[in-house]
């Protein structure tokens, strides 16, 4: 009896070169590997196994319904990929980054990102010289909590699991899963707490014991909010806080350009006269955004409000006193 | 023994791998391998599977025909009916935005259209885009990495102009790009400085722009991958973090080793390059660490300290 595997095949190939529409009970009797000795309900729940696993590898098996059954066929238009023409920086952009990121263990996508190169006819021929190296230790559980967590993102199920927070403190928590982001070696959960009725970010390197919720797998759990995108919630270090203070940052002429860089599309950014660049930012932590001002500097001033000056100045003095 | 792959996830490779049999062509296992992501062993051992599959009525003449000889397979019948790439599921889709993403090319951007385009009807791109974000890289690299990267791929020389962030100065220079390196999200050029003759790492970010030159270089036989040098051939600044004092991490500090003193203060010993360097990270605590040694980083934190102090108010 040929395996699964051999069978999915044998079925995606009937079904990609029958001319017409074909019934199970045909699947059955074509010798595609279906055990002759299974009754029917046990053959049905296969087929549809079988089915869906051949939609999840990209073809798409259409339904003709008529009173008496049903047949299925492949819709090549929407099977089949049309071929991608890309410029040369194009194509050795995107082979430098699969490169890098394909070998790398700590991201979380390697095997669909091979495939979907495959797909893409970028694989397999040499490229620039790349590598990467993502996550910020060496848990091997965080790029594989961030896959399945990704998953539950898209199927809308909702998550269990422990958390650490940064104080030490374990508690475990119930999460309708909204998106994923990831920044400097760590990627990041935003979700509604089911217990809190909040939307909050957890480090998905603190998460253990992570569970999904295994009911009704083909419904979603919840209704992600319409308005919600992923990119408002990756915030630079300083804008977490419970107050939101507005703040102003200048770039002088010379840094000017690092601003849209450093900004991460965060706040909003003016040229002025000068040539140096404004930007307006929300800031949670007033002595961070003084931090990241000198950590990213120079030429990086603080001019609003006058509260971040001072911390800014205050902390200026502090050390020039101590290193006196 | 490692555990091998699911039936359905060993399904999916088994159909990738069907449209790259072209009939009467011989393919190295090895081009195989690289297109489904896995290793030719294992491409050997799928290519034997395929072998047994087939249509109706699975005649010699109705099944997949090739035979595998060395590291290659000569394809003598191809798979009936899929001989194109099928299109991006929407978890292949998913790991090719998250890859873009770290290329820094931003959401709706005109290559992510493009590639999407080959996704599946049923794929929302744009849910996507606002659900998974692997952001890695800041805004606004995305041409600077393509340019770099076609040029370490044609071995051409470019010309950038380059913020040296221990400096503050901005200087033009002739490099000759070996590779790009991603640590914990940021990109990092290693190339040769033409001006210095030397290897030299670049931050992606701090590269304002970069042009071809026209010129060719001559790639080294092997390229190291380090962005730093190990903390082993680093001079090592001794720094004291005020009791309760928030500690740095391993990300911002990297190499720095830690120890609790008496008095609730901790001491990091942290290897440094550059004392610039050193002196701004002590100087951005804003009070909380004290360089205690050596001299040099001493006076150079009091002296970013002071000047840092004559700018502060500096303002619009």
């Amino acid at each position: 009896m040929p395996d699964a595997a051999e069978r999915l095949v044998n079925l995606a190939l009937y079904l990609a070169s029958s001319r017409v529409p074909v019934t199970a009970n045909e699947c059955r009797s074509a010798g595609l590997g279906y055990p002759d000795e299974q009754d029917d309900a046990t053959f049905l729940r296969m087929f549809e196994r079988d089915k869906d696993a051949l939609r999840a590898a990209g073809l798409v098996i259409t339904v003709d319904r008529d009173d008496e059954s049903e047949s299925y066929r492949l819709d090549p238009a929407a099977t089949f990929a049309r071929p991608v023409e890309l410029t040369p920086d194009e194509l050795a952009a995107v082979r430098a980054v699969t490169a890098a990121l394909s070998a790398d263990p700590g991201f979380p996508f390697t095997d669909d990102l091979a495939l979907a190169l495959g797909k893409l006819g970028t694989a397999g021929v040499a490229g620039p010289l790349a590598t990467a190296d993502l996550p910020n230790d060496a848990d091997d559980a965080q790029p594989h909590h961030a896959r399945t967590i990704a998953e539950a993102v898209q199927s809308r199920k909702t998550l269990t699991f422990g958390y650490t927070n940064s104080a030490g403190e374990q508690k475990r928590h119930t999460v309708d899963p909204y998106g994923i982001f990831f920044r400097e070696g760590d990627w990041y959960l935003i979700g509604c707490d089911r217990d809190l009725d909040a939307v909050r970010t957890y480090a998905i390197g603190r998460v253990a014991d992570l569970g999904v919720n295994a009911e009704r797998p083909r419904t979603p759990d919840f209704e992600r909010p319409a308005d919600f995108d992923v990119t408002r919630h990756e915030r630079l270090p300083f804008e977490y806080g419970l107050e939101q203070v507005a703040a102003q940052v200048r770039f002088e002429p010379d840094v000017a350009w690092r601003a849209e860089r450093l900004a991460r599309g965060r706040g909003t950014l003016r040229e002025l006269a000068d040539g140096s660049a404004l930007w307006d930012v929300e800031a949670g932590d007033l002595g961070r955004l003084a931090t990241w001002i000198v950590d990213e500097g120079p030429a990086i001033h603080a001019v609003g409000p006058p509260e971040l000056v001072y911390i800014l100045e205050t902390g200026l003095r502090a050390v020039a006193d101590t290193h006196g | 023994m490692a555990k091998g792959p699911d039936t359905a996830t060993r399904a999916r490779r088994l159909l990738a791998l069907l449209p790259h049999l072209r009939q009467n062509e011989t393919i190295p296992l090895a081009r195989l391998a690289a297109a489904v992501g896995c290793t030719p062993a294992e491409v050997a051992s799928d290519l034997t599977t395929l072998t047994m599959c087939g249509v109706p009525p699975f005649t010699p003449f109705d099944m997949i025909d090739l035979f595998i000889e060395g590291d290659s397979v000569t394809v003598n019948l191809e798979a009936p009916g899929i001989e194109r790439p099928l299109r991006l599921t929407i978890a292949e889709a998913r790991a090719l935005g998250a890859a873009l993403d770290a290329a820094g090319y931003a959401p709706r951007s005109a290559l992510r259209q493009k590639l999407f385009a080959v996704a599946a009807d049923s794929v929302s791109t744009d849910e996507l885009e606002r659900t998974v974000r692997a952001g890695a890289a800041p805004g606004g690299i995305a041409d600077l990495y393509a340019t770099l990267a076609a040029a370490a791929d044609e071995h051409e020389k470019v010309r950038i102009t380059y913020f040296t962030g221990s400096t503050g100065r901005t200087s033009q220079r002739v490099v000759h790009p070996w590779a790009l390196v991603n640590r914990l999200g940021t990109w990092y050029l290693i190339a040769l400085c033409e001006g210095v003759g030397e290897e030299r790492v670049f931050r992606l970010d701090r590269i304002r722009d970069a042009r071809d030159t026209g010129e060719a270089f001559t790639p080294p036989s092997a390229v190291e991958y380090a962005v730093t040098p190990g903390p082993e051939r680093l001079p090592v600044a001794e720094i004291r973090f005020a009791p309760g004092a928030v500690l740095p991490d391993t990300r911002s500090w990297p190499g720095v080793v830690f120890e609790a003193s008496g008095d609730g203060s901790t001491i990091a010993r942290m290897p440094y390059q550059t004392v610039s360097w050193i002196a701004r990270r002590v100087v951005a605590r804003l009070g909380e660490a004290e360089a205690l040694g050596p001299a040099e980083v001493r006076y150079a934190v009091r002296t970013l300290a002071e000047t840092l102090l004559r700018h502060s108010t500096d303002g619009v």
